[in-house]
């Protein structure tokens, strides 16, 4: 009964979001705020990570292709479709979950038990189209960007530690991330990032919006947003992988 | 004027505020007193429609509130100032950010304009200039709450709620708040609802107040009548300080 009240609270809640902005222009402004705060303050650790994870995949991709059997551009070809089918979307997201959607969900926790949104009520605002709109069109526009970043950086992170480490030279590696290439995996992550940037934003955002209490409750709030989003990242990717790559 | 009239609130089938009628005069300071978990927050936020009320009517005026669709409610609301327990300023925006937000939000005015009424707003509650670029963090309480009656003013408001606009200050503060609000109140002729347990503010500027007691009403009246009734649920709410135990009999 839980689940059917979150479900119908949450749909109730995007009905209010998406209704129509009192001033375009504050809406506007607030956007490219967002798209900072939760955008551009995000590509640092999307590079470090993706570098890492780009030269960790290349080194146990070469481990499990030892065998002289398997041509060595396969290291190159399994990172690149590693890092483009699953890696710089679905567990981007997941990372993007913990960053962002925590974010998202403090800040508007705290404004919720500070009464900062009972004011923004008072004055005649929709709340929920003001604070959580700019937040959804920012992390959605800024998704696909996030996962292209890390799809380059993380083959370079391979084309980086492949050589250096000794397990394939840079000419194999470069053969490799070109060899069967298909773009339709490309659209399809950035379909996967569009829905999942969705997600990232909006699920935390009704846990803080809803939130009852103070402090701590605001802290609880934050661990379920992540932990809930998390879920429907890999439920929506399982959903989406059927539908898409089948 | 705001007249309540017959008013029901329950939560969970619990009923916090029961046959709750009264008249908010205009241009007086009209003070909600009661204890803690008497139900004059309820109330308030009733008034204000951030709770739906289970029976009774709320008049602004001749607008009954409870009959309102949510857009006339929202055109409602731009004629209501409301300065909140803690203040509830915006923390990512400056003091005199905070001021020119319903005015950026609401109004068509140049930029030139809404500099004017912001430094005309915070003037009036007596803030600095060299605090207009702080943020909510860095000033106190006290200002914090200066801040919110200039934001809450910002828009000419016909209605100013305050909910214990003087808790968690000290006596002086409390009391330049409390006169701050009275002033603001002839100045601008609103009406002006003060929820508060502070004994002081009703006796400093309790023109119009109402006792609610176990969410019914308990006593109405004007200050200077408060410390001579008969009334016993008032007479223990008040005379459990003794400075006014004291008071009352050096009256008698």
């Amino acid at each position: 009964m839980k689940f059917f009240f979150h479900v119908g609270r949450y749909f109730q809640m995007l009905k209010r979001v998406f209704g129509r902005p009192e001033r375009h222009k504050m809406y506007i402004r607030q956007l490219f705020h967002e798209i900072d705060s939760l955008g551009v303050n995000s590509v640092w650790i999307v590079i470090i990570i993706s570098i890492f994870i780009g030269g960790i995949m290349t080194i146990q991709f070469a481990y499990s292709m030892s065998n002289p059997i398997y041509p060595r551009t396969l290291i190159g070809l399994g990172t690149r479709d590693t890092l483009i089918l699953e890696f710089s979307s679905t567990m981007l997201a997941l990372i993007m979950a913990g960053k962002i959607g925590s974010n998202i969900t403090s800040e508007i926790g705290t404004m919720r038990v500070t009464e900062q949104i009972d004011s923004l009520e008072i004055m005649g605002i929709n709340s929920a189209s003001y604070l959580i709109l700019p937040k959804i069109v920012a992390v959605v526009f800024i998704f696909p960007f996030l996962f292209i970043i890390s799809v380059f950086f993380g083959l370079l992170g391979g084309l980086v530690t492949g050589p250096i480490v000794g397990v394939i030279s840079i000419p194999e590696y470069v053969e490799g991330i070109q060899w069967l290439f298909y773009p339709y995996y490309v659209t399809f992550s950035i379909i996967k990032s569009l829905f999942f940037g969705f997600l990232v934003a909006s699920v935390p955002a009704y846990f803080g919006y809803h939130v009852q209490g103070g402090a701590l409750e605001v802290g609880k709030a934050s661990t379920q947003a992540v932990v809930n989003t998390n879920i429907l990242i890999l439920l929506f990717d399982l959903i989406l992988t059927r539908l898409l790559l089948t | 004027m705001i007249e309540v009239k017959n008013v029901y609130k329950s939560f969970d089938g619990v009923m916090v505020l029961k046959d709750i009628s009264t008249r908010f005069v205009p241009g007086m300071t009209n003070l909600i007193i009661g204890r803690s978990g008497s139900g004059k927050t309820v109330l308030l936020k009733s008034i204000l429609g951030l709770f739906e009320i289970d029976k009774g009517e709320i008049w602004y005026n001749d607008r009954n509130l409870v009959q309102m669709h949510e857009k006339e409610r929202k055109k409602m609301r731009r004629e209501v100032g409301m300065v909140f327990q803690g203040g509830a300023l915006f923390d990512s925006l400056s003091v005199a950010a905070n001021v020119r937000f319903p005015l950026d939000m609401f109004t068509t005015m140049t930029t030139k304009e809404k500099q004017n009424r912001v430094e005309f707003c915070l003037e009036h509650v007596n803030i600095e200039p060299a605090a207009y670029y702080l943020f909510p963090s860095e000033i106190s309480g006290g200002m914090q709450k200066r801040v919110a009656i200039a934001r809450a003013i910002a828009l000419n408001p016909k209605y100013l709620f305050c909910d214990e606009p003087n808790s968690g200050l000290d006596p002086e503060t409390a009391t330049v708040i409390d006169k701050l609000i009275q002033s603001l109140t002839k100045e601008f002729q609103m009406t002006t609802l003060i929820n508060t347990h502070d004994m002081n503010s009703v006796i400093e500027i309790g023109e119009s107040v109402l006792f609610i007691s176990k969410g019914e009403v308990g006593w109405q009246g004007a200050n200077k009548d408060i410390l001579q009734t008969g009334n016993k649920k008032l007479n223990d709410f008040i005379f459990a300080n003794k400075l006014y135990a004291q008071m009352r009999k050096e009256d008698i």
